[in-house]
């Protein structure tokens, strides 16, 4: 158990590539921090650098209170969880799980001990003497796990260990990691390109883009606060619809409106002051489509007229893909709404649902 | 070795999905296959069959009659051929003699080259360090140079070798043991590369994490994932230098020691050709290959990686 610090973390491949820029973050001891972002984003460089299997450029990672930087990975004190489970095919389970604490020179009975403790919370005790080619995905996932904990090491990485389950699984070995989480108490490090595994596992998300940490907070302040546009996009499932805006302050009122006039908002005055303070003419507009509904509310609001291109019944709900202008607009919806391909509809939201971006920098303007 | 062949596995289901019963109609029957296989296996088998059964038929009958008259008059079969070449002992010059020396020989130069090998490939496979696939290259570029072109240098070599450290290899079992070792490892490099080229870098790390130092992912995890490549450059190996005739005649020339190549070359005369010796002599040699084959045969094991990765 331990606290884990990187400090502006660099990792610059010999090609002159920069992977990771001056990473900063801060997670506590305990907490389930989860990274993501797109592929290419460094979320793997990060957590392998923290593992000690990439080299450092500059800056440092502390563990436990002590920097890292120069100790090699089976002196951290972390266990990694590999995307591929990286089991020895040529070991039992048992083995596989007790391969470390046989490198330590642990004492036979406690490693015993350990590893039948471990199997017993993953449900691996009937496969202990089996091969990890006798196994299927999601037991080879549960062992690759249960490695991990018979260590109890300062502080778990895990490598996207679900994207090779299928959905079922994935949902379900979900729910495992969170339980496992809450029982070891551990700091764990969580790598994904599933938003959703981000969303409901952590305690904190750092979203991460082109090597650059675009925001770190919890589930909730990402969701109803990002601090730009690429965060925005990011998190939410499906993703909020963008629109570039022009700015009209007419009369002491700041309105905004699309090219073609069809995408119109009236803002709050919180809002309003701060378009009037970056005193730029464009803006972007985000909405998420959950927050979209039929018929702009009265007291101003986004207002989208919009033409029905595609409905997908999904059940609870319906998915609206409507065109406007330019724009397709996603718009969750009722799956009882009545609509058809070709109906003209108005879609707004309240104001207080409406974002706004700097249409150059993409950092968030005004969030409610 | 002539088993191997007979026993090649027919790979299942090659054809497209169009045309497959066009094609199934123009296969011949298993019956048909099965009967060639049959034949062309005999035919493999036939030059080793007739070695054996002349080596267990007395001396004179080679001259008069067939070795195929033993189908009719079995009692021809006799062990005295085996007897006589075995009741000198080990005396230097006999073939008891010539079987220790060519096991001395050839167990060692199999050893070397196989855990040299492993290591070399090891380290370009998994090390750190820069230059790695230039080094390989000039290794794989090495394999092109035959035996016989390296004969009068390394024997130039050895003598020199003689002077600087005061031991000359030349005429010795180790002289003959480096000479094979040095030709044998470009191949062995080559094929064990290849191979840990296929076993996935994050098995590595996950040992790197456990706690495993480069000696102990060696040995405990490469070595045994690799035990099939190790199996076949081992079989390799151990029939080339079990075969050679040409570097033991030129390195051990004055020895009184001779492998068993040179002990069967030896009874090749100018006039005449101990025929009982040769016959008896080759089985003698062709079975302890034959038992290498068959104890590394079960390393053959294909799919040893299922499992490690998704």
């Amino acid at each position: 158990m331990a606290r884990v610090v990187l400090k502006d973390l660099t990792k610059r491949y010999p090609g002159g590539t920069l992977a990771i820029d001056k990473l900063n973050l801060d997670i506590a001891d305990g907490e389930f921090v989860c990274f993501v972002g797109p592929s290419g984003c460094g979320k793997t460089t990060a957590l392998r650098m923290i593992a000690g299997l990439e080299e450092i450029t500059s800056g440092r990672v502390e563990i436990g209170g002590r920097v890292v930087n120069d100790l090699s990975p089976r002196d951290r004190d972390i266990a990694l969880v590999f995307q591929s489970y990286a089991l020895y095919p040529h070991m039992t389970v048992y083995d596989n799980m007790s391969f470390g604490l046989r490198l330590r020179k642990f004492p036979k009975a406690d490693i015993d001990k350990s590893v039948r403790e471990a199997a017993r919370i993953l449900d691996l005790e009937p496969y202990l003497d089996r091969k990890p080619g006798q196994l299927s995905g999601g037991q080879r996932q549960r062992v690759a796990l249960g490695r991990a904990i018979v260590r109890e090491p300062a502080a778990f990485l895990m490598d996207e260990p679900l994207s090779n389950l299928d959905a079922k699984l994935r949902v379900q070995t979900r729910a495992e990691i969170a339980r496992l989480h809450q029982r070891l108490e551990a700091t764990m490090i969580y790598v994904t390109h599933d938003q959703v595994e981000a969303m409901t596992m952590a305690d904190r998300i750092a979203v991460m883009n082109l090597g650059v940490l675009e925001q770190a907070g919890t589930p909730q302040e990402l969701y109803e606060s990002p601090a730009n546009r690429f965060v925005a996009g990011f998190i939410g499932s499906p993703s909020m619809n963008f629109v570039d805006m022009t700015v009209a302050d007419v009369d002491g009122t700041v309105g905004l409106s699309s090219a073609d006039g069809a995408i119109s908002a009236a803002l709050t005055d919180i809002q309003a002051a701060a378009v009037r303070r970056l005193g730029s003419r464009s803006v972007v507009l985000g909405v998420r489509p959950e927050h979209l509904d039929i018929g702009a509310p009265a007291d101003g609001g986004l207002r989208i007229q919009a033409v029905v291109d595609v409905t997908e019944f999904l059940g609870n709900d319906r998915l609206i893909h409507a065109s406007s202008g330019d724009y397709d607009i996603v718009a969750m919806m009722d799956a009882n709404e009545p609509l058809k391909v070709g109906d003209k509809i108005v879609l707004g939201a309240d104001p207080r649902h409406v974002y706004l971006f700097d249409a150059e920098s993409g950092a968030s303007v005004a969030a409610a | 070795m002539t088993s191997v062949a007979a026993t090649g596995e027919v790979p299942g289901g090659g054809a497209a999905g169009l045309g497959r019963a066009a094609l199934r109609r123009l296969r011949p029957s298993r019956w048909v296959i099965n009967l060639v296989l049959v034949v062309v296996g005999a035919f493999w088998l036939l030059p080793t069959v007739s070695l054996l059964i002349i080596s267990l038929r007395p001396e004179g009958l080679f001259t008069t009659s067939g070795w195929w008259q033993v189908f009719t008059i079995p009692s021809q079969l006799t062990l005295h051929n085996y007897k006589v070449l075995f009741s000198n002992g080990l005396a230097p010059g006999q073939v008891l003699d010539s079987l220790v020396t060519s096991l001395l020989i050839t167990v060692p130069a199999t050893i070397l080259v196989t855990t040299v090998a492993s290591l070399a490939a090891y380290s370009l496979v998994f090390g750190r360090w820069r230059g790695r696939t230039t080094i390989f290259l000039v290794v794989v570029g090495l394999m092109v140079v035959p035996v016989q072109v390296g004969l009068i240098p390394v024997t130039r070599l050895y003598r020199d070798m003689g002077s600087w450290i005061g031991w000359n290899p030349f005429g010795t079992i180790p002289g003959v043991i480096i000479f094979h070792v040095a030709f044998g490892l470009p191949f062995g490099i080559f094929l064990m590369r290849n191979f840990f080229m296929g076993i996935p870098l994050d098995l590595l790390e996950a040992g790197r994490i456990e706690g495993a130092n480069e000696w102990t992912l060696f040995l405990r995890v490469v070595l045994p994932l690799g035990l099939p490549a190790i199996a076949s450059l081992a079989i390799f190996q151990f029939i080339w230098v079990w075969n050679d005739l040409l570097v033991a005649l030129v390195f051990l020339g004055g020895n009184s020691h001779q492998p068993l190549t040179i002990f069967m070359f030896d009874q090749i005369r100018t006039f005449s050709a101990s025929y009982w010796e040769i016959s008896t002599g080759g089985i003698v040699s062709i079975v302890v290959p034959l038992i290498v084959f068959f104890a590394f045969q079960r390393y053959f094991v294909r799919g040893v990686l299922a499992g490690a990765v998704k």
